[in-house]
């Protein structure tokens, strides 16, 4: 499982948020739905930004201390960016029972379906 | 049920009540979905010979199957009504986020009807909906109303998720040329669906969705799925040219053929041509890569202009636009074109028909049948100040942009020249001229809507040779090529898909139908597939009919039929087509017989 990484490389994402109905599906007996998914994408449509987000662990509050940071010289609330399953937002739990959701490297020897998917590039896989 | 959430909601605008009804399960495996089930709820609930913008005109928005289930350009959602400009069937289809997240609300789609008094909004968060004041966002434009409605909620996070239909003040105004647009620029373009939205008062719809869509089979799906990205991945159209230069990649290809309409269609071919270029669009205003709802290929394109005089952002200009506003007005200069081109998604218009109408407003004028003082300003070809100026008055309603604003038939007939319109049925025609290749002006006649390239792209073979390579200059076998083409998209469409998929070699039923078996369980044949095309085109011929339609109504404009350009200095040969073309169709004179209609169970 520790054999690889996963690389994002936002510069290059699209935002089609074809990652997201991969994740979902392949949890999930025949269902589609990004409110599931363990990636989610952060579409910025006023600067045409996308950055996708993979999950990582449960939080019980939200931040005391919160940031913004810039990326590619926009300034962003870091909460968009933030890969915890944190109760103040709607990803990364399921939405009807608030289960947190949490990227588990998937496939057998893993083959993460996020990359399988994504045609563009931003997402790959680094083995160490 | 399976693909579809089987669920349409129902909302009357006079009397503001809205309901959720079950779509019956016979009705979608005969008309697939979006566009052929849109249709066949539109034929079945409103009389055809209504006037589009009565309280009497439905607006159906409809999913495909295919829509949001992570099928590859799987992006799209339908409006259907009666068209404002052409008074024929309209289906405007558009990309991005939108359809899928309504299906993901749980509706494959909404049908509203009557009329509001005040402006409203629709608001949906999965089963709460609701008819929202929208007084405030009336005036607004799209960018405008997107940023407010967002602001209206309360939890950002929630604000993020959701998406966005709209029109802006040119669907208020009820221009005939108004487009609906989703995330920003996406556009449910033709016909002037968005002035349907404005006479009903419905300033915007806004949608979030957590509940899922079912499919049938994981195993087929997913193996369909790889399959069709596999094909995409392996065509040169859909994995090199459209990703890099998006749809602009065809400027060059196009004036290399001779068939690039340019002055109103006096010529088909631009000296400039490469000044506006994807070529040129890449090396210049270009800043990403942008697709639509889990779409492999990616063609839109961000783009950012620095000129002082046109200053902006936004995505596109896309091919036809850059052609209709740019060569076909004389105008080189790509930064107007971009601006001209934002100016519509932000005010709600249909770039193509604005690109036609201001073009044959152009000819009016050198010719000396529109005046200076008419117009308000030199309308001279090449201007590209008053392209973007007149642009942005036809999008606000503002003095001669007030008559311009309901297209080019009515303003060259109000001028006494009808045959400077370059279009059918009312509708501006598209990039291709068709004396140089002759199945497009086969296309443009008998399209249901109107001039239109993505009712039967035959372009794809006669130039592209994507699926096999036909000789552009002639006319033998091309009414044939022509309803394949026809057929097959009206499929592509109902399914969800983006028509682009069909540039990819191979990409025929067969993928379509792995797709849509996977999703829906439906265990489509092939046979079944081609049958329901027909069947959708058939049915949309009908409502046409019933709208006042004749046969005469298939036909191009004079100067394509008398006035010989392209390669080979030919007029468009309609006359050796058309014949075929009804034959091959089962139809007499121009509408189907009973004898077809009872083949495909079509009353
Ligand atoms: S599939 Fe790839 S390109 Fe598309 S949104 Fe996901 S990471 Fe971005
Ligand atoms: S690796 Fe698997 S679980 Fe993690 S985000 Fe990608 S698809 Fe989802
Ligand atoms: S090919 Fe272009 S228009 Fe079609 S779905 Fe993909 S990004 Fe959207």
């Amino acid at each position: 499982m520790d054999k690889i990484r996963i690389k994002i490389d936002h510069s290059k994402c699209t935002g089609c948020r074809h990652c997201e109905t991969a994740c979902s599906s392949n949890h999930y007996e025949n269902i589609v739905n990004p409110a599931l998914s363990r990636i989610r994408v952060f579409i910025d449509e006023k600067t045409d930004q996308f950055f996708p987000v993979i999950a990582g662990p449960f939080t019980e509050a939200e931040c005391t201390c919160k940031y913004d940071v810039i990326i590619d010289g926009k300034e962003y609330d870091e909460c968009n960016v933030c890969r915890a399953s944190c109760p103040q937002r709607t990803w990364f739990r399921e939405p009807d029972t608030g289960v947190p959701l949490k990227c588990d490297l998937c496939g057998d020897p893993p083959s993460p379906n996020c990359v399988e998917i994504c045609n563009h590039g931003a997402l790959s896989i680094v083995e160490i | 049920m399976e693909g579809y959430t089987g669920k349409i909601l129902r909302v009357n605008l006079t009397d503001g009540e809205f309901a959720v009804e079950d779509l019956d399960p016979d009705l979608i495996r005969q008309y697939v979905g979006g566009r052929g089930l849109g249709t066949k709820i539109l034929y079945d609930e409103i009389d055809p010979a209504i006037d589009p913008l009565s309280p009497e005109n439905k607006l159906i928005f409809l999913n495909g199957p295919l829509t949001g289930t992570g099928a590859p350009a799987g992006a799209r959602y339908m409006v259907i009504t009666k068209a404002p400009l052409t008074n024929t069937i309209a289906c405007s289809n558009c990309g991005g986020s939108f359809g899928p997240e309504l299906k993901q609300a749980g509706y494959d789609g909404i049908i509203f009807e009557g009329c509001s008094e005040e402006p409203v909004y629709l608001w949906i968060d999965n089963d709460n909906v609701e008819i929202r004041p929208a007084i405030d966002l009336w005036g607004k434009t799209t960018h405008e109303t997107d940023d407010l409605i967002k602001a209206e909620i309360e939890d950002k996070f929630v604000a993020r998720d959701t998406q966005i239909a709209c029109i802006g003040p040119a669907g208020e105004n009820m221009s005939k040329l108004a487009c609906i647009i989703s995330n920003r620029n996406r556009a449910a373009g033709r016909t002037g669906v968005g002035a349907v939205m404005g006479s009903k008062k419905l300033k915007a719809i806004a949608v979030r969705g957590t509940k899922g869509i079912k499919i049938a089979n994981k195993e087929a799906f997913k193996k369909a799925v790889i399959s069709a990205m596999d094909k995409l991945n392996a065509g040169p159209v859909t994995h090199e040219a459209l990703p890099a230069l998006g749809t602009p990649v065809l400027v060059n290809i196009v004036n290399e053929c001779k068939i690039l309409p340019t002055y109103n269609w006096q010529s088909s071919s631009y000296e400039n041509a490469n000044k506006i270029s994807g070529e040129t669009m890449a090396a210049t205003i270009v800043t990403k890569h942008k697709g639509c709802f889990a779409c492999s290929i990616a063609c839109a394109k961000c783009t950012k202009v620095d000129s002082p005089d046109f200053k902006g952002e936004g995505e596109g200009p896309e091919y036809e636009n850059i052609i209709l506003m740019g060569s076909s007005c004389g105008i080189d200069d790509l930064a107007a074109i971009a601006k001209a081109s934002y100016l519509c998604n932000e005010l709600g218009m249909d770039t193509i028909s604005v690109g036609g109408t201001i073009a044959t407003a152009m000819e009016l004028f050198e010719k000396g049948y529109l005046t200076e003082k008419d117009a308000g300003m030199k309308l001279n070809f090449g201007n590209a100040k008053a392209l973007v100026a007149m642009t942005e008055k036809m999008g606000r309603g503002e003095g001669f942009g007030l008559v311009m604003a309901d297209g080019g038939a009515p303003l060259a007939e109000k001028y006494g020249h009808p045959e400077l319109f370059m279009g059918v049925k009312k509708l501006e025609a598209p990039a291709y001229d068709p004396r140089g290749v002759q199945g497009m002006g086969l296309q443009y006649a008998t399209s249901n809507r109107g001039a239109c390239h993505v009712r039967g792209y035959s372009m794809a073979n006669e130039i592209l040779g994507v699926h096999e390579k036909i000789d552009p200059l002639v006319t033998e076998g091309k009414a044939a090529v022509v309803i394949t083409f026809q057929n097959l998209t009206a499929i592509i469409d109902s399914a969800g898909l983006c028509l682009f998929v069909a540039l990819c070699p191979g990409f025929l039923y067969e993928e379509v139908q792995g797709l849509l078996n996977g999703a829906t369980g439906f265990n489509y044949t092939i046979d079944e597939l081609v049958q329901a095309g027909d069947r959708i085109w058939n049915l949309e011929r009908l409502f046409n009919k019933k709208a006042g339609f004749t046969k005469e109504d298939d036909m191009l404009p004079k100067r394509l039929l008398e006035e010989p350009a392209g390669p080979n200095n030919d007029v468009c040969r309609l006359n050796e087509m058309l014949p075929e073309y009804y034959k091959l169709r089962g139809w007499d004179n121009g509408f189907p017989t009973q004898e077809k209609m009872s083949e495909l169970g079509l009353k």
